[in-house]
């Protein structure tokens, strides 16, 4: 009888697990099918699997650039606020100093903020600074973002006070004892933190589609919504085969990186 | 012995904030610039009437606001915006909280392989998810519309059926929150202790009542936590799938408080108005932050 229950309860869970991933292995399919197949065999592996969707990608869009531009971006948003949030964190976990509980909140409270109260005033900084239609311009509002701060400061409460304090006595410096100490024993929050953010970023929508106008800048979030009509249309194989490419490097480093990001994201909601 | 000789010539204190403040300030330093002061600015804006290009901009006082409160487009925003948050809600914090409790009391096998997989979709971007459903649930020809015909059911027009597009483009957004709330709420389920489950379960306790009497009383710090993360995050993810699909769309039906103020803002060059509606949405979310901070950030400690 128990068993019998168990397998139930596995069966809504692998329904779940279907709906949730059924979707990537559709895409992935249909971006090797040819249109006319997409829509005569829409369920089926495809039967005569073609490359031609890619090529088409390639030969409609300076794909290149607009990959090159997703990665410097992500990869610039990453290391700012990896470095800075570590540090940050290092500042609130093992000083006290006045002021450090207040700051600590308002920062904390920046992840309510929806965008849209920050975005208008953002955008004419970008502008004046004379950052449209160029991926600085994406970048730098970007960096004012507190989760890797929260993150890191969790993983670091957990490190022993006595380990830093006798450091401390030691006559250790602080960017040796974050280093040699600490950074081995965070190591997990700090690089799930790095990873999202990079994914974050690479996959980031709302703020590139304000500040670029030309192809030759896009990012490949905003490349894929050039393939967008509501009635799938005739575009529909190739969009397929942008959104593949889209999303492979994300799940790469998640599939890398699961260990560490599970870890990380499961502890965060227990301990304030 | 030196520790202390120095402490009398050097006010470690002072010495330690200027390290401390050190380290924060390049955080300091963009939250500035891109945080507080356009949250300042914002609230500056929403006093006047301006159109981005205008040189002038005309003090109007408080008219935006008034403007807003008399508009009746904003208690339709408003009431979409209840029910994104409703169907968000019981997709993302329900549902998630039903299927970890099963995982980790009830059949127990399989957590690990369960996380990794839900998790999956969340690292997707929500650009691909909006196009991959568009095709999914397409009315005519899409799988779903397949597996409907076959059963003699034709599927609406989702994207032009009021009510139904909310549920459709929040039902979007689940695909890449869901994951990343499963794992956050197994993580506060986790703490429970098996042996009250374990005790419950021997007294004959039914399923539900170990649930709602003993589970989610003693998850409450980390439920809360992703009650709150699905509101305030889940309302500015569908942005996208409501920007990429409907633009709001038919006859605003799908808009929501974040999406009106973006075409306040960029499609109309309201630039007042949307800045009045912005303050006011925050206004909305600030609440529920003194609700984290009195719960979630006073909540359990494990460690330390």
């Amino acid at each position: 009888m128990r068993i019998d229950k168990e397998t139930k309860w596995h069966i809504l869970l692998g329904c779940a697990l279907i709906l949730s991933l059924s979707p990537i292995v559709f895409a992935l399919s249909s971006s090797f099918k040819e249109l006319s197949e997409a829509y005569s065999n829409v369920f089926g592996l495809p039967q005569h699997p073609t490359i031609g969707n890619y090529i088409q990608v390639f030969s409609r869009l300076p794909l290149l650039q607009i990959t090159t531009n997703t990665l410097l971006i992500a990869a610039a948003v990453t290391v700012f606020k990896t470095v800075t949030s570590t540090l940050a964190a290092y500042a609130f976990v093992y000083f006290n100093f006045k002021g450090k509980n207040v700051l600590y909140f308002i920062l904390i409270s920046t992840i309510f903020i929806p965008f849209t109260v920050t975005m208008i005033p953002n955008y004419l900084t970008i502008s004046q600074l004379g950052f449209r239609n160029n991926i600085l311009g994406v970048i730098l509002p970007q960096l004012s973002d507190a989760t890797g701060i929260f993150l890191i400061r969790q993983a670091m409460r957990t490190v022993p006070r006595s380990l830093i304090e006798a450091a401390r006595l030691d006559k250790i410096g602080h960017m040796r004892i974050l280093g040699d100490i600490v950074f081995p024993l965070v190591k997990p929050a700090v690089v799930s933190s790095g990873i999202m953010f990079f994914i974050n970023s690479w996959n980031e929508y709302v703020w590139p589609v304000l500040i670029l106008k030309d192809k030759a800048n896009f990012t490949l979030p905003l490349a894929l919504q050039l393939f967008i009509s509501s009635e799938g249309g005739t575009d529909f194989t190739i969009a397929m085969a942008v959104s593949v490419i889209t999303m492979i490097i994300p799940l790469l480093l998640y599939i890398i990186f699961q260990r560490y990001i599970i870890s990380t994201f499961t502890s965060s909601g227990i301990k304030g | 012995m030196k520790e202390i000789e120095k402490k009398q010539i050097w006010p470690i204190v002072n010495r330690n904030t200027l390290i401390a403040y050190g380290l924060i300030l390049p955080s300091l330093l963009v939250f500035s610039v891109f945080m507080f002061y356009p949250l300042l600015y914002t609230i500056y804006l929403s006093l006047f009437d301006w159109n981005m290009i205008k040189p002038v901009k005309t003090f109007v006082g408080l008219q935006n606001y008034f403007v807003l409160l008399q508009d009746p487009l904003t208690y339709t925003v408003l009431k979409n915006t209840l029910a994104y948050i409703a169907i968000l809600l019981l997709f993302n914090l329900a549902a998630p909280y039903v299927l970890v409790f099963v995982l980790s009391f009830v059949i127990k096998r399989g957590q690990g392989f369960y996380k990794s997989a839900f998790f999956l979709p969340s690292v997707i971007s929500l650009v691909v998810g909006s196009i991959l459903y568009l095709w999914i649930l397409n009315p005519v020809s899409g799988p779903v519309a397949i597996i409907a015909k076959f059963f003699g059911i034709t599927l609406p027009i989702w994207s032009k059926t009021q009510g139904l597009v909310i549920a459709v483009l929040s039902l979007i957004t689940t695909w890449k929150v869901f994951g990343y709330n499963f794992i956050v709420l197994l993580g506060g389920v986790g703490g429970v202790p098996q042996e009250v489950i374990e005790a419950a379960r021997l007294d004959n306790v039914p399923l539900h009542r170990i649930f709602f009497d003993i589970v989610v009383p003693m998850s409450s710090a980390t439920g809360i936590y992703v009650f709150i993360m699905t509101i305030v995050q889940g309302l500015q993810y569908v942005f996208t799938p409501i920007k990429v699909i409907t633009q709001g769309g038919p006859d605003n039906a799908s808009s929501n408080a974040i999406y009106n103020v973006y075409q306040e803002a960029f499609t109309l060059y309201h630039t007042g108005y949307a800045s009045a509606f912005a303050i006011v949405t925050m206004a909305l979310f600030v609440l529920l932050l003194v609700l984290e901070f009195k719960y979630v950030e006073k909540g359990i400690h494990y460690e330390n």
